[in-house]
């Protein structure tokens, strides 16, 4: 399937942007996924294990791509100890 | 230490900003401070200290927590059918 896919690309080469942003695009949601499956701390994989994997974050970790408005570093863990 | 947390519990306006759930939906939010708080009074009273620093979990929950939900959870701990981990 691939060969015929090659031999129509050679006789058309205008199609290789096509297949480039369609490729490209389709990695990005797939790498997003991926991402929220692994890194996202309300995602808990090993409930015997690690049950509750946000309270293993620190109390200045940034989950979020972009911020607005919030100073990360200036946080601290301000719950009392039990 | 208890200091410090009573002059917080004093001064408490709003739950502050938890990192651990920067998104809209706080449910998580509350639900974490609901536990914690029994688990700080289970664990302080066992250790035989004084349970006053776990005040800070019980304003923030109820800072956050809508009415019903704390009324049913507190209903389903008496019952003993509180399905959460304390």
């Amino acid at each position: 399937m691939l060969a015929t896919v090659a031999k129509q690309l050679r006789s058309h080469p205008a199609l290789i942007p096509l297949f480039l942003f369609i490729g490209g695009g389709a990695t990005m949601s797939v790498m997003y996924l991926a991402r929220l499956a692994l890194k996202n701390p309300e995602c808990s994989w090993d409930r015997k294990n690690n049950p509750e994997p946000w309270n293993n974050i620190e109390p200045n970790h940034q989950y979020k791509l972009f911020k607005v408005n919030m100073d990360y570093s200036k946080l601290k863990k301000d719950r009392p100890d039990f | 230490m208890a200091e410090a947390v009573e002059e917080k519990i004093k001064n408490y306006r709003t739950a502050p900003f938890d990192a651990r759930f920067p998104n809209t939906n706080q449910t998580r939010n509350c639900y974490q401070n609901f536990l914690d708080y029994h688990r700080c009074n289970k664990a302080l009273t066992t250790k035989g200290q004084d349970t006053s620093p776990c005040e800070w979990y019980q304003k923030v929950y109820k800072s956050l927590c809508p009415m019903s939900w704390v009324e049913k959870w507190n209903g389903q701990i008496e019952d003993g059918s509180f399905p959460g981990k304390i």
